[in-house]
């Protein structure tokens, strides 16, 4: 009789099985034997079994350990300290074997042996060591080169897209963005010294491939001002069936260019005569579809940067939030100090202002954009909203009048 | 220019305002900042307390806790390592 | 502090990483197809190719699958592998005779191969029984459960467009998923139980109480009793006075269980990013496989198969029809709880004559 009759049935089926994978390694490390047993005896009752520890971490360091200790350590003797540990991943998640057995040669000399590639925030996650273990397992990591990871009310891990290194539309390079502003934030990762998280996120292109409009405080999505790079012959070819729609990876072999294309622009700004697609640049909003479906025929263009939009997070505890713009466009070349001061600046203003777990995106809302943007040194643009206030409740300021005074008006006549 | 104050007397400072609250408030660095502006006035920066906070930590004297948000306290065995 | 002790030096450079085709590459790249589901072709304008395969896994790993990522990667791509932003593998080679030996090498390890295109990819989630002190379901058993049941739409390219799933264990989300297609969601449903005896030897009373974000909780009101009670009205099942506190258990076998919220989106293309909305309040907690949960959302997305349009993701198919339309669709019986009562709820209301029947 198995020890695990219910996690056993997650062995079947198609999709790789965690559970296969975690036995092999119960097989070598007993503190799995525990881990698997304390995971069905979960599946059993429907409850966790685990207690969060709020104290351990690293000397020096506020972030990247996150204690945790089985509510049932006398069935389990090797889940009662079971802690985790975030390692800071590279830019991208591209490894060599070498750097990856060297990670886990680490983490079976210290740890469980369990991991995720990688948590949500980006970070490599190492599941389950003891406290005493903690401090040499750093050390093995960072005499290779490897760093521990943000947590708490810290700056965490920033993540990016795979940006130029594989995608043709990466309009910035992400990568080095995500390094460059990772080893500027050192102190503020490894420190928690803000109200609550701070996430920066990197996507190349307004598909957005991290999520960052959804999961990052401050997200950086790449943009061109320019035209879309046109080949007539691969449109051509699409109109003709010879090149398959989202270079094959769509449920349809052929394009209508009309119907898929030009009708569907949110913008209305394209035309197709049968020969030839016309595209009212100045009008395009970047939404990116045509360009989605036609690789080999569309890119986007070479003035190119990043709109830099704030605010985002999960619903605790306001609700949800997206972050919205705050600067329509940025360029984004190293060591990218605007983006750098700009930051700090913002952390600077809601650590002042913030209350304990409030996001920038709430203490925004809690205290107004205008006051924000003055802060930050930001001026209003009309990028930043999807409509103007529909009420009359507008204030005016003593600068607002002293603007008048000189001659400022509100419609030009 | 206010007299500067000592980064040794600022590092005692904070950890007293860190001991005096132990076990009923938690601190976050951002309000020990605030308390020793407040004590010190133009006397300190923001970057001083921030320094000298890492001083603190460093030397093992208080450490940062994370309860839902990140706090500096008293090294302590928190309740959930407690074999109860 | 030992003086040589290492601090502060940030991950490592991305750039010994890189396979060479990539560096030669950078920022070259022209255009991409993807020649088969599963298989990416890139082509620089220099007219390099890069073939990457892309393989779906869990994001729960051991040390002895990742070194099996790497045998795979040593064998046919010059050691040189990468993960994407949905815990899929990436084997990465500028060979294109390498391409079938590498598929071949990954399913015989019994992986997949897929994930591209208009396909289910892998799901996202967070830790669950495995290592979370305040889930409401396990993550990895239920992601399991559902990428085995929706398989055939990981390995091709069948649906209007790409579909992500999501998985968060409990309303927390540190798992941000409230941006999905479809977002599995673990809820509590009932407020902390407190165990009073054990409390006043594991908490500080001032500290939990400063803990709950709604300020539910206050000091026993028999102060011979050193404990806490909860204004269960205000409870809204986050589970940080567990956090702080942990004889405040938020638990309940019973009620706890799953919703599945619809419609969500990051991308800009057509419409706008969309945020997930509540589409099934409630369904049990019932490990092993989770079988309601995985009925459901092949029903939901069958529905979304048959009734969108090209390119349609699956919150634009249910802005098209409307609401009320898809609850119909998919047999939902609409309740108190899809309607928003929280804090923005007024932007939720529907103030046009724009429904149907």
């Amino acid at each position: 009789m198995s020890d695990t009759p219910l996690l056993d049935q997650l062995e079947t089926g198609p999709w790789p099985s965690f559970i296969a994978d975690l036995k092999r390694m119960a097989a070598k490390k007993p503190q799995i034997k525990d881990l698997l047993g304390q995971l069905e005896r979960s599946y059993e009752e429907k409850i966790t079994h685990w207690k969060h520890g709020g104290i351990v971490g690293v000397l020096g360091y506020g972030s990247g350990i996150i204690g945790r200790y089985s509510d049932l350590p006398d069935d389990f003797p090797g889940l009662e300290h079971f802690h985790t540990m975030r390692i800071n991943q590279p830019s991208g998640w591209f490894y060599t074997t070498a750097a990856l057995r060297m990670l886990c040669d680490i983490w079976d000399q210290y740890g469980s042996g369990v991991m995720n590639m990688h948590g949500s925030t980006g970070d490599i996650i190492f599941l389950g060591t003891t406290t005493d273990n903690l401090e040499p397992c750093f050390q093995a990591l960072a005499r290779n080169g490897f760093d521990i990871g943000g947590s708490g009310s810290a700056m965490r891990s920033p993540s990016c897209c795979c940006g130029l290194s594989r995608c043709e539309w990466s309009c910035y390079d992400t990568m080095e963005a995500c390094y460059d502003i990772t080893q500027e934030f050192q102190f503020e990762l490894h420190r928690p010294g803000f109200p609550y998280k701070f996430k920066f996120k990197f996507s190349g292109c307004p598909n957005d491939c991290v999520a960052a409009v959804a999961r990052a405080d401050c997200s950086v999505i790449g943009v061109w001002k320019d035209d879309i790079r046109i080949d007539q012959a691969a449109v051509k070819a699409y109109a003709g069936g010879e090149l398959k729609p989202k270079g094959g990876g769509a449920h349809v072999d052929k394009l209508d260019i009309q119907k898929d294309v030009v009708d569907l622009c949110p913008t209305q700004c394209m035309s197709w005569d049968g020969s030839t697609l016309k595209i009212n640049n100045r009008e395009c909003n970047h939404c990116m579809h045509c360009i989605n479906l036609m690789p080999q025929a569309l890119r986007p263009g070479t003035d190119k940067g990043a709109t830099i939009l704030l605010g985002s997070h999960a619903p605790i505890l306001e609700g949800a939030q997206m972050s919205w713009v705050i600067v329509p466009f940025m360029r984004m070349e190293k060591p990218f100090d605007e983006l750098k001061e700009l930051g700090a600046n913002i952390m600077e203003w809601w650590t002042e202002n913030g209350k304990n777990r409030e996001r920038v995106g709430e203490l925004i809302l809690r205290l107004g954009m205008r006051e924000f943007c003055l802060a930050v040194g930001l001026d209003p643009v009309p990028q930043s909203i999807k409509t103007p206030r529909c009420n009359p409740f507008f204030f005016w300021h003593p600068e607002d009048f002293e603007a008048e005074a000189e001659g400022k008006t509100y419609i030009k006549l | 220019m206010a007299d500067s104050v000592s980064k040794e007397e600022l590092v005692e400072s904070i950890y007293q305002e860190v001991a005096k609250v132990q076990g009923k408030k938690q601190l976050k660095a951002g309000d020990l900042t605030k308390l020793m502006i407040k004590k010190y006035g133009d006397a300190v920066s923001k970057n001083d307390v921030k320094f000298a906070i890492k001083e603190l930590i460093d030397s093992g004297r208080c450490v940062y806790t994370y309860f839902g948000g990140s706090f500096i306290e008293l090294p302590h065995e928190e309740g959930a390592a407690k074999h109860i | 502090m030992a003086e040589d002790r290492i601090t502060d030096i940030g991950p490592p450079h991305y750039e010994q990483f890189l396979p060479p085709v990539i560096k030669a590459n950078y920022g070259k790249w022209k255009y991409h197809e993807i020649p088969r589901p599963g298989v990416l072709k890139h082509v620089s304008e220099s007219g390099d190719e890069l073939y990457t395969v892309r393989c779906g896994a869990g994001r729960l790993l051991t040390t002895d699958y990742v070194r099996e990522v790497c045998d795979i990667a040593d064998k046919f791509c010059d050691g040189h592998v990468r993960w994407t932003s949905r815990n899929n593998i990436e084997f990465l080679t500028p060979k294109k005779e390498n391409v079938e030996p590498l598929i071949a090498a990954i399913k015989a390890q019994g992986w997949p191969v897929g994930g591209t295109g208009h396909a289910v990819t892998s799901i996202v989630h967070t830790q669950g029984w495995i290592h979370c002190h305040t889930p409401a379901i396990d993550a990895s058993g239920i992601v399991k459960s559902v990428m085995d049941d929706l398989f055939e739409y990981f390995g091709e390219h069948r649906l209007p467009a790409q579909v992500r799933i999501s998985l968060a264990c409990c309303l927390n989300m540190c798992g941000a998923v409230h941006c999905s297609d479809i977002a599995i969601l673990g809820i509590h449903r009932t407020p902390p139980k407190i165990f009073h005896d054990k409390l006043r030897h594991v908490c500080e009373i001032p500290t939990t109480i400063a803990a709950c974000p709604t300020g539910a909780i206050r000091p026993h009101p028999d102060k011979s009793i050193k404990s806490v009670v909860v204004n269960e009205e205000r409870c809204m099942y986050c589970g940080n006075c567990y956090t702080m506190c942990p004889a405040m258990p938020l638990f309940d076998p019973d009620k706890g269980g799953v919703a599945l919220l619809i419609g969500g989106k990051v991308s800009n293309a057509k419409h706008p990013p969309m945020f997930s909305r509540l589409g099934v309040p409630y369904l049990p907690n019932n490990p092993p496989r989770w079988p309601e949960v995985c009925q459901a959302i092949r029903k939901i997305l069958l529905a979304y198969v048959n009734g969108a349009n090209k390119w349609e993701r699956l919150g634009e198919w249910i802005t098209r029809i409307g609401w009320s339309r898809f609850f119909e669709i998919c047999d939902i019986p609409f309740t108190f709880q899809h309607i928003d009562d929280y804090k923005w709820a007024y932007d939720t209301y529907n103030t046009s004559m724009h429904f149907k029947f």
